[in-house]
């Protein structure tokens, strides 16, 4: 687990508990199911690898984006993965094509029906 | 532009239009009414049909529909369809923003029962005007009734387009729209408050079994055709966008996409035996006075008996014994807001099948 997301979710768990008694490292821990010192680990920005699956019970329990978090873990979500090994070629040109585009016009990408010939 | 979301084929001009003109096209299931020479009240909507780009699938489709491009939908053999029509309501010009719309079946044209031509004519009229037609259910063959759209396989001689050419070359559905003028809308309806902003879309193209189904003239069916009220020259013809809508057997459909097509529909007797209603849709428009080309179609039973087939079974007649009125009192010069959303989803609204 590399420092960005280390910080990032201490950052966003101390947020949480200045509000929430729950959110205390040990608690959010037991709630996402691994030990409190592992978590403390992963917020100090040393080497603890997490699942896919314990990435998404951390997002949900911190009420961030699941792909946020996996990004930032290093990951991309089993379900895109799958999408673009259906289509390899064509993805990653699709993903290198849209690299320079500003965010509200990938935001609005839109796949048109095609008129063919008739 | 044509975009597919959530079983509805989205309409936008963005480079044409007022930001926000959006027309919503969905095709809905129904019963089928009884082919007896009666006429019908409007029967309901059961859902909307599931919708599919035919580049899906492309490796389980005739090469023809490849070309065409378009969208796919299931149908049952003899099952009907009405096809729902919403256009949006712009906020900033208090008013729905208004399309003329060419619905062709087999590549002849539901109004008019002329062959498809890619442009609007007012000679006969071949075109509806959303929002003031909220739905089609059939060919237009007289002033205020429509023989119902209902599939049959082509081939067979069943559909319009078979009747009327002698082949069966195109089945299907064929839809184009045109947007109202930015400039005739403003006029007409001059903005009332800063218009809100616009996101920009972008739109990014990358692109085994028979041949399908065509659309016959099934039963009866008091529905009218508005005239345009609008001119001509409103109408912007350089911005049109069209679809071919490919109607695949509901038999063949679980093969080709691997999705359970949705269940035949009840019977008008059933459904009636039920207490459920019919509707009735009232409007102070002028209607069209009706095809005379489509005026001689033969409905399905004709031909079936013909060649000592039953192509629609259940064909009982049916009393409706349950109608709403739904009344569109304002014609589409004058629209405002919609009445009130109706359960059944035949609305005249927003919210029914084709909503925004």
């Amino acid at each position: 687990m590399n420092a960005t997301f280390g910080s990032y979710i201490r950052e966003k768990r101390e947020a949480l508990k200045e509000k929430d008694s729950r959110y205390s490292l040990r608690q959010v821990a037991s709630r996402v199911g691994i030990e409190p010192s592992y978590l403390s680990k992963i917020e100090r920005g040393l080497p603890a690898p997490l699942s896919e699956e314990k990435v998404r019970a951390l997002s949900l329990d911190l009420g961030e984006n699941q792909d946020i978090l996996l990004a930032l873990s290093g990951k991309i979500s089993s379900d895109v993965q799958n999408i673009i090994r259906t289509r390899p070629e064509l993805f990653a040109d699709l993903i290198r094509q849209l690299k320079e585009m500003p965010d509200h016009a990938v935001l609005r990408l839109v796949r048109e029906v095609r008129n063919g010939n008739w | 532009m044509i975009e597919l979301k959530d079983d509805k084929l989205v309409y936008t001009f963005p480079d044409t239009t007022t930001p926000g003109a959006r027309l919503v096209i969905s095709f809905v299931r129904t019963l089928r009414v009884p082919d007896d020479g009666k006429s019908y009240p409007l029967p309901p909507g059961l859902g909307k049909f599931p919708l599919e780009h035919v580049d899906d699938y492309r490796q389980r489709l005739p090469q023809s529909w490849i070309e065409h491009g378009g969208v796919m939908l299931p149908l049952y053999q003899s099952e009907a369809l009405w096809i729902n029509f919403t256009s949006s309501y712009i906020e900033e010009h208090a008013a729905r923003y208004p399309f003329a719309v060419k619905v062709a079946a087999g590549k002849i044209n539901a109004v008019n029962g002329e062959s498809w031509s890619n442009s609007l004519s007012r000679d006969p009229q071949d075109y509806m005007v959303v929002p003031g037609q909220p739905w089609l259910d059939g060919y237009s063959v007289d002033k205020e009734c429509i023989r119902q759209f209902v599939a049959m396989p082509l081939g067979k001689g069943y559909s319009a387009e078979g009747q009327i050419t002698g082949r069966e070359d195109a089945g299907g559905l064929q839809i184009a729209v045109y947007p109202m003028k930015k400039e005739a809308f403003e006029k007409r309806w001059p903005r009332r408050k800063t218009a809100a902003v616009v996101s920009e879309c972008v739109a990014v193209k990358f692109s085994m079994m028979d041949d399908g189904m065509g659309l016959a003239g099934g039963g009866r069916i008091h529905q009218e055709i508005y005239e345009d009220c609008f001119k001509l020259s409103e109408w912007d013809p350089t911005a049109s966008s069209r679809c071919f809508v490919h109607l695949a057997n509901s038999q063949t459909w679980r093969d080709i996409t691997g999705n359970t097509p949705p269940t035949k529909a009840p019977s008008a007797r059933e459904y009636s035996s039920h207490g459920l209603p019919w509707f009735e849709y009232y409007s102070d428009q002028k209607p069209l006075p009706g095809s005379h080309v489509l005026h001689k179609l033969k409905s399905v039973i004709q031909p079936g008996k013909e060649k000592r087939e039953n192509p629609l079974p259940e064909n009982d007649s049916v009393e409706p014994g349950h109608i709403i009125a739904i009344n569109r009192p304002q014609s589409p010069e004058r629209v405002r807001e919609w009445p009130e959303q109706n359960r059944y989803e035949r609305t005249s609204g927003p919210d029914g099948p084709g909503d925004d």
